[in-house]
């Protein structure tokens, strides 16, 4: 049988349109005096809008966190829906919430970095500040559940008036040292990376702010020697407070699964927590770039939509991991057949308030699972917005439905009862909100939000090299 | 030979390659590594610019804070039950479980504070090297100070400038921020 050849050019693939590597911030380097230029302005720039934002959410917090707080103190707890036989109300679950948002700063920079994953370097301070504020924000939950405020430093380790210690045995001791460590170390860790921007910022300002910023760069100049110190810092603060983000949630689902509660028992709660903080946090890192990159100006040079599309993917896979812990819970209490957690297994479905935990599915696993395997939608900045505004109405879910919905149907049927939020809760919960993008607003003028010096590194090591007809994006190591 | 003078040689980033000339030709000048220092707004390593390697403290401060913390941590969970015993039924007067929470925690804030103080404290400490600063630098030029005796600075100045070097005098750091 003869063989026919063919012509070459009909039996090649179609030629298609390949994405310019130019796209790409690491591959569209500007001068590092305009990339400063920019950052500068975007900071320095406030617009009326800005300044109505600063001063509606200044008196949201007044009124809503503060004034309704203030209130509480005066007047008691009774104010708070938190009753028998659920103790544990909205309060915790927002407390919970919020250190879930907080894994969000080290999950992007400090994982993130110790992999090399060149997309994080816009975006890393950010992030970074979600987290200290995102904590700020929590922290502010234990002392509001306490009732009696002003003896919070009876959580603090050191004798009391009759010369007993603390019980470090105590969840709630440990949530105290795990919130504090990370608290302190993530603000540090803030700052480090910041120092340089800070100097940079003492080159171009006066008045106040030069004074500032020259307090704040502690007098660097950029010699070796302080570089090769700030890295070796940095390096140390990456890999160590990885850990400590995962011990801080482990220690918060600790302190439900220590409990012999029906439906919080359980050994698998540590990695649940922990995969639902990084859910919650990358998600609201997306969110929160959004708003930079609608707001700012010069931020859409920095943050483009590849940097979407990469925390899509992630988001992706955090919820197929989230689905994927959710299951093996449900499904080994649903298995062991115990009454009580069956029973509550049953009314989380099918009670008063399934559709908590229906909304928790939906926009945990449904909804991503549905858009985020798209990569157009992945590279629409407000379809990501919306995404991801809603993953976190889900984790919001999610915390809810495990604590008062699980708390108020226990083993006792005599006992069960309904969990419902009052005013001065919800009014405190949003005055949080409103505190944590207060403190976002001011920060983004008082800050550069942008490492330029570690996008300039990466647009140093970032090149295009010709290898035959095409153009190959190459990346050299510096370090 | 007279007092040494300061001076700073400004090359922009892209002419990166000028720079580490410019530092071997201080060398065959009679230079030496511990009168140079250079400045840049991005971190480089010592190889690319043919710089003796840097040295540094901070991760041994930084261990020393978690050794220290980890003692606090042991003293908390174990010396306290001791100075001021409370025994309760069915209960570990000591339980080491509960304890891993409570040293694994002071360890790592240890380590991440004294790390930070370990960069600060050097930071502040006396520098031996030349000091100075340009804005510059952090506009994308890289800075390379050095001192030498006031009889080679014209030499020292004509081969900087021949590899496109901008010399920059009276960079010292007091007088930039008064």
């Amino acid at each position: 049988m003869a063989v026919e050849s063919k012509p070459l050019e009909t039996v090649l693939p179609a030629a298609h349109v390949e994405e310019d590597p130019r796209e790409h911030l690491m591959f569209d380097p500007r001068p590092r005096e305009e990339m400063n230029r920019m950052i500068m302005e975007a900071m320095t720039t406030t617009s009326r809008r800005y300044w109505a934002w600063v001063i509606g959410l200044a008196l949201v917090v007044l009124i809503c966190l503060f004034g309704a707080w203030g209130n509480m103190i005066l007047t008691g707890m009774g104010l708070a829906g938190i009753r028998r036989p659920v103790f544990w109300g909205l309060f915790i679950v927002t407390f919970v919430f919020w250190i879930g948002i907080s894994h969000a700063g080290t999950f992007v920079s400090a994982i993130l970095r110790v992999f090399k994953a060149e997309f994080r370097r816009p975006f890393t301070r950010a992030s970074e500040l979600m987290t200290t504020f995102g904590l700020a924000a929590g922290a502010l939950f234990p002392l509001i559940h306490l009732g009696r405020v002003w003896v919070f430093y009876w959580m603090i380790p050191y004798p009391n008036a009759r010369w007993l210690w603390p019980n470090f045995r105590s969840p709630l001791v440990w949530d105290f040292l795990a919130i504090t460590t990370y608290l302190l170390s993530s603000t540090i860790y803030l700052y480090l990376p910041l120092v340089p921007d800070l100097a940079m910022a003492r080159d171009r300002t006066t008045g106040w702010r030069h004074t500032l910023y020259r307090l704040l760069a502690l007098g660097w100049r950029g010699t070796e020697a302080e570089w090769h110190r700030l890295r070796r810092a940095i390096t140390i603060f990456a890999f160590a407070i990885i850990p400590v983000m995962f011990s801080v949630h482990t220690i918060v689902s600790w302190d439900f699964a220590v409990g012999v509660v029906a439906g919080w028992h359980s050994t698998i709660f540590g990695p649940y927590f922990i995969i639902g903080a990084i859910l919650s946090g990358v998600a609201a890192v997306v969110s929160i770039l959004f708003v930079l990159r609608s707001t700012m100006q010069h931020m859409d040079y920095f943050i483009r939509k590849e940097h979407f599309d990469a925390l899509g993917k992630l988001l992706l896979v955090f919820s197929m991991a989230w689905a994927y812990f959710f299951f093996n819970d449900y499904l080994l209490t649903w298995y062991g057949g115990e009454e009580a957690a069956r029973r509550i297994l049953t009314l989380h479905a099918t009670g008063p308030a399934a559709w908590v935990w229906y909304l928790m599915l939906i926009c945990n696993v449904l909804i991503p699972w549905l858009t985020l395997w798209n990569r157009t939608i992945r590279r629409t900045p407000w379809a990501m917005f919306i995404i991801t505004l809603l993953i976190n109405v889900g984790m919001y879910a999610e915390r809810y439905t495990i604590i008062p919905l699980t708390l108020g149907h226990q083993r006792m049927p005599f006992d069960w009862g309904v969990y419902t939020p009052r005013p001065t809760e919800i009014s405190i919960v949003i005055g949080t909100f409103a505190l944590f993008l207060l403190l976002y607003l001011l920060a983004s003028r008082l800050i550069p939000l942008v490492p330029v010096w570690e996008v300039q590194e990466g647009q140093m090591a970032h090149t295009l090299r010709r290898v035959g007809k095409a153009e190959v994006p190459s990346v050299t190591e510096l370090e | 030979m007279g007092a040494n003078v300061v001076h700073l040689a400004l090359f922009k980033e892209t002419e990166i390659d000028h720079a580490a000339e410019a530092i071997s030709r201080l060398h065959a000048l009679g230079v030496s590594d511990h009168d140079i220092s250079v400045i840049s707004g991005i971190p480089y390593s010592e190889r690319i610019l043919g710089r003796p390697m840097a040295w540094t403290t901070v991760g041994r401060i930084g261990l020393a804070g978690a050794v220290v913390g980890f003692l606090v941590a042991v003293f908390l969970s174990f010396g306290t039950p001791l100075l001021y015993p409370i025994r309760v039924a069915a209960m570990p007067f000591q339980p080491i479980p509960t304890s891993i929470v409570v040293i694994f925690e002071l360890t790592m804030l240890g380590l991440l504070i004294s790390t930070f103080i370990g960069v600060f404290v050097e930071t502040i400490s006396p520098s031996f090297g030349p000091r100075g600063y340009h804005p510059k630098v952090s506009d994308g030029h890289i800075g390379i100070l050095f001192s030498s005796p006031a009889q080679i600075e014209e030499d020292i100045h004509a081969a900087l400038r021949a590899l496109g070097a901008e010399i920059v005098h009276n960079v010292e750091e007091e007088r930039l921020w008064p």
